[in-house]
């Protein structure tokens, strides 16, 4: 018997019968009288002025209830989980491509296509900003505001610059992690509608009600208590579903048309427009005594975080106090620049900047064993965070510090499994 | 556009649906038969989240048109549970916690159910490779795998 109630027992998962059952309503299985279909109209071009945005024709389609742009937003036009730096519609400028300039409600997802083939759209294109180099290099377009910097953060523990003197060997590598997409199974979707007391409610595939409560009230320039938000069943996020999806655009066209408007993205069009994974440059120098104790570790890290904000900021706070891993090391420094450009946008997925980071102090933790030839699961363990540990943030561990004794489970478990590779690992 | 009208067996009961010609078998079955649980993913065969069983086969029914159904008889998850009650393969899918976000879940028992109809004992290799067109992005495949082996040593 185990001495917890609920560790070491086995539950089924609470609304697990509803979707064995096929029950369970997603965002896209909702549907109500009255219901109009939606859909957006997005940019091909990733940096660019709007010349002209002919509506009309669009407009003048039977059976097409709305065809807005920004004009037709009531409150605030900027939206962002942690920096309000993302239009509801471009007003100013277009900042990547698919970027969202018109959003159209019709009788039926078919007029809503034709609709959306009838917009016109003139650009005067402005020089699109590619890469981390790209942002940082003297005279570069700048994507928001005065500099295309979006965060800097910077780690000191110790003393670096003293500490090389003391290390035996050094190695130095350099590391790049790529964007990726969540590839959530459940493309975003969601509803909107108001109801008798003049409340707007959005039903949506969502990680955060509580933040698109915020936006959506912001958005309508409405207090918020008229609007109410509440999740549908949702499939799969992985963070990708914490940035606003389609709830502002739904809300705004249930809002002009007193309809309720839904709203369900295409696998090409979430992809496109939902966040990214921040891809990491790590150019880092990691100096140990010759027994393998870690002494020095001093990290430049850098990334395109994309053309809006969204979790970068958060991202940024992490994968630097990350960046030597569950190691000790007394002497640590990191610093850090996201910079904006004109590519999609990175946020948070599973782990906020975290696993980046892993690829850098494991690929070191290998390099050093190499250098020091040594076995690197053993240099491993002489290095691991233990109870009294300081880590660079300054903090002592005091309790709960299992990777030792998971580290001896897994050299334990992968002598059963794969024997070979554990024997050339000695070997190399 | 000018209506046509399918005539099938969906969920073991005779339907006939006057659908535009140009709707998927997805449409017909989420949209004017109301059954919510065919799930689209990709709407190009890619992820296997709208599969049905049709004529005993998994088939994607993004991939289909309505129209081409004439006549076939169609299984969605909405058919498989009896009378509200999850069956053997709904069963071990929630005993062996193969189910998390759930999206793909509708399609993954599906594929199990034609699996079990025609072979009620597959080994692990054969379990694998039906289940290979099916896309799930949450549980990692493996206790979904333990999921239809359970449900088959209850067959
Ligand atoms: S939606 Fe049909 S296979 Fe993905
Ligand atoms: S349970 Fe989420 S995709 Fe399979």
């Amino acid at each position: 018997m185990s001495k917890y109630a609920v560790l070491n027992t086995e539950f089924p998962k609470v609304d697990a019968l509803e979707r064995a059952l096929g029950t369970a309503k997603y965002a896209a299985d909702y549907f109500m009288p009255n219901m109009l279909y939606s859909g957006v109209f997005r940019s091909t071009v990733p940096h660019a002025y709007v010349k002209k945005l002919n509506l009309d024709k669009a407009r003048a389609l039977p059976g097409v209830a709305a065809v807005l742009d920004y004009t037709a937003i009531p409150g605030k036009n900027r939206f962002g989980i942690i920096v309000k730096d993302e239009p509801c519609l471009v007003d100013d400028k277009i900042r990547r491509y698919g970027d969202a300039l018109a959003v159209v409600a019709a009788e039926t997802q078919e007029l809503v296509d034709e609709a959306l083939e009838l917009i016109e759209v003139e650009y005067e294109e402005l020089t699109p900003v590619k890469s981390f180099e790209e942002a940082m290099a003297p005279g570069a377009p700048i994507v928001h505001g005065q500099t295309n910097v979006h965060a800097k953060k910077h780690l000191e523990f110790g003393n670096v610059d003293e500490a090389w003197d003391k290390c035996d060997v050094i190695v130095e590598n350099t590391y790049s992690t790529h964007i990726l997409s969540h590839m959530f199974i459940e493309p975003d979707a969601g509803l909107a509608y108001l109801d008798e007391q003049g409340v707007m409610n959005v039903i949506a595939s969502t990680q955060n009600p509580h933040y698109d409560r915020n936006e959506v009230a912001a958005m309508l320039g409405i207090p918020m208590n008229r609007v109410r938000v509440k999740q549908a069943t949702t499939g799969g996020g992985f963070g990708g579903k914490l940035d606003i999806g389609v709830q502002l655009h739904v809300a705004l066209l249930a809002w002009h048309t007193r309809r309720p408007v839904k709203m369900v993205r295409s696998r090409t069009e979430s992809t496109m427009v939902s966040s990214k994974r921040h891809p990491i440059t790590m150019k880092c120098r990691t100096g140990a005594t010759r027994d393998g104790k870690l002494v020095a570790v001093d990290v430049v890290m850098t990334c395109d975080a994309g053309a809006y904000g969204s979790y970068g900021p958060a991202v940024i706070g992490r994968a630097p106090v990350h960046i030597v891993g569950p190691y000790e090391c007394p002497n640590v420094r990191c610093d850090a620049v996201f910079a904006y450009t004109n590519n999609p946008m990175c946020g948070a997925f599973r782990g906020f900047g975290v696993p980046q980071a892993a690829v850098c102090h494991e690929g070191q933790m290998n390099a050093l064993a190499k250098a020091l030839n040594m076995d690197p699961i053993e240099l491993r363990l002489r290095n691991a965070h233990k109870v009294g540990t300081v880590i660079p943030t300054g903090q002592t561990l005091t309790e709960s510090v299992g990777f030792t004794d998971t580290l001896l489970k897994a050299r334990e478990k992968a002598l059963e499994v794969m024997p070979e590779a554990m024997a050339r690992l000695k070997t190399e | 556009m000018n209506k046509i009208t399918v005539h099938c067996t969906v969920n073991h009961k005779p339907v006939s649906v006057e659908i535009e010609p140009n709707k998927r078998l997805l449409d017909m079955l989420r949209v004017n038969l109301g059954l919510t649980s065919v799930k689209e993913g990709c709407s190009e065969g890619e992820c296997g989240a709208c599969t049905v069983i049709y004529n005993g086969e998994p088939v994607t029914s993004c991939c289909i048109l309505a129209g081409q159904a004439e006549g076939a008889d169609i299984i969605t998850l909405e058919g498989v549970s009896v009378d509200g009650k999850p069956d053997v393969v709904q069963q071990a899918f929630i005993e062996s916690g193969a189910i998390q976000c759930g999206f793909c879940i509708p399609g993954m028992i599906l594929t199990a159910e034609a699996l079990l109809m025609k072979n009620p004992h597959p080994t692990m290799e054969q379990i694998k490779e039906a289940m290979s067109g099916n896309l799930c992005r949450c549980t990692g495949y493996k206790k979904i795998e333990e999921a239809v082996a359970l449900a088959a040593s209850r067959m």
